[in-house]
């Protein structure tokens, strides 16, 4: 699904470029991020933790893939 | 001023998410492929093919490093946390994909498939605050693998907004590349540890 609305995006700008017209993009596009920004809020929200443990052990996880991950493409990358 | 804002409707979502539980039905999926369209309109003004060539060779080692890391932090987590390594390896495969990884591990454990799902979740909301303070000090480029999997949909207007076009496509072919082989992998190592 994401890669219909990216092509057709992708497709409608090629041909606005070709007719000779370049609109701004950022202020729809700061819109709708603070738009999907706040939805992913509401779902997250929506989500009953069972337990200080379960957010905590979640906490190190993210924490750890991010750092290994930056860690790696800072060393290796 | 911008980064305030994002934090704001975040922190808005969660308050409103816990205390009302409304339905808003699709409304986050709708605003998801509106913003890839718009993202898609944006690459396809300024980009031409040289570029686009440009940016694939670079993009493709990032997502083996993202890869590798991720799993490396996932084993350095259940060490830590005295968890058997098989979740480890197997929450730090998901790379951000939460809906694929907690439903997956729930599969073979209920509790570290909500481990999993969590994880993944915090790593995306983290992605989406961390990501504009990041490269302040690190190349916007290499930041990307913050996002893992999610670089090619959910995280990818907040690199799109704070990394500019370029950092864009290179984050969509990472999320892309990971996305392909994260589904393959995950159940792979749930069915070789399953002891």
């Amino acid at each position: 699904m994401i890669f219909v609305f990216l092509i057709a995006g992708l497709l409608f700008g090629y041909f606005l470029r070709k007719a000779g017209k370049r609109p701004s993009m950022e202020t729809p596009m700061s819109v709708a991020l603070l738009a999907m920004i706040f939805f992913l809020g509401v779902k997250t929200g929506e989500v009953h933790v069972n337990g200080l443990w379960l957010l905590g052990v979640s906490a190190v996880f993210a924490v750890l893939t991010i750092a290994g991950s930056l860690f790696l493409a800072e060393v290796v990358g | 001023m911008f980064l305030y804002l994002v934090l704001a409707s975040l922190v808005a979502g969660i308050l409103v998410g816990h205390l009302f539980t409304p339905d808003f039905g699709n409304a986050y999926e709708i605003m998801l492929y509106a913003l890839i369209f718009l993202i898609g309109v944006d690459l396809g003004l300024s980009f031409s093919t040289g570029e686009l060539r440009k940016v694939g060779r670079k993009a493709l080692l990032l997502p083996f490093l993202t890869l590798t890391g991720s799993i490396l932090g996932g084993l350095l987590a259940a060490l830590v946390l005295g968890i058997e390594m098989r979740w480890g390896l197997a929450i730090g495969a998901g790379c951000g994909w939460y809906s694929l990884t907690g439903p997956l591990i729930t599969q073979y454990s209920a509790v570290y498939g909500a481990v999993g799902f969590l994880g993944n979740l915090l790593r995306e909301i983290l992605t989406i605050t961390l990501y504009p303070l990041a490269i302040r000090k690190l190349n916007p480029e290499k930041a990307i693998v913050i996002g893992g999997a999610t670089t090619m949909d959910t995280t990818l207007p907040i690199m799109a907004r704070f990394g500019g076009k370029e950092v864009a496509l290179v984050a969509f072919v990472h999320g892309f590349i990971l996305t392909a082989i994260v589904p393959f992998l995950l159940p792979l190592i749930l069915t070789l540890f399953d002891y």
